[in-house]
């Protein structure tokens, strides 16, 4: 059982890292992206496009400090808070596996929520920060489920 | 696993950088030559505040190109040094 977790937190973790490059390469992209869009509009005399652009700069800044900065803290904080081994035996492996597995899937979905609204942004589009917010709510919510589900279920199963 | 897909993420968010900062020289370059145009102009037929606002434009123009090739990189290396490892 402590195999196939680690082999599956280490594919979560592979994940995790690419998705987390790529989110920094797209936010790179949608920086420069709305410079572009700021120099052409400055020209053009649109001051309405000027402001747009340089709310969206500072809406990509605030994605990605709540990505990398938010996200880990949520995560580190929701998983402290779920029973790993509650009782004994085989309940007690899974209970470990499956907190394991429920942190590490809210992890990547609310950095996937992050980079789908800096992708957004990137291709110019409105940077979907609240639909970010309501998956990370999601996920949150998932995980608080979760942390009093496990021990009715190792309750409800047995223990020692 | 995702080291091959990566790369070619990155391969591409390269070149799609290089495009995008070549084309923002290309516009500010357009962008300069209208405004001393738009000076020249104004300064041949006396018009002090068209040669004014053209000054200001090319000015800012150079400020936000600039702030972008400036600003960004450092930008990024904030974020890069705030990636965070896998947090479970």
């Amino acid at each position: 059982m402590s195999d196939a977790s680690s082999l599956l937190l280490t594919f979560l973790r592979d994940a995790w890292m690419a998705l987390a490059g790529a989110f920094l390469a797209f936010a790179l992209l949608a920086g420069i992206a709305q410079m572009l869009r700021v120099s052409s509009a400055s020209v053009l005399g649109a001051n309405l496009w000027v402001w747009e652009s340089v709310s969206a700069l500072l809406s990509i800044v605030v994605i990605g400090l709540f990505a990398f900065l938010g996200i880990p803290q949520i995560v580190n904080a929701l998983q402290s808070s779920l029973p790993g081994g509650v009782g004994c035996g085989p309940i007690s492996e899974l209970g470990t596996l499956a907190s394991g597995l429920i942190g590490g899937l809210a992890a990547l979905r609310m950095l996937k929520a992050a980079f789908t609204s800096m992708l957004s942004a990137s291709i110019g589009g409105a940077s979907t920060f609240a639909s970010a917010l309501i998956e990370c709510g999601e996920a949150i919510f998932g995980m608080i489920l979760a942390g009093v589900a496990m021990p009715l279920a190792a309750w409800f199963l047995g223990t020692c | 696993m995702f080291d091959p897909i990566m790369e070619q993420i990155l391969a591409i968010a390269r070149d799609a950088w290089a495009f995008m900062a070549g084309l923002l020289i290309v516009v500010a370059l357009l962008g300069g030559l209208y405004f001393v145009l738009q000076g020249t102009a104004g300064m041949a037929f006396g018009g002090s505040r068209m040669t004014s606002m053209a000054i200001i434009g090319v000015v800012g123009l150079v400020i936000i190109v600039l702030f972008a090739f400036l600003f960004l990189p450092q930008i990024g290396e904030l974020l890069k040094s705030f990636q965070p490892k896998a947090p479970f």
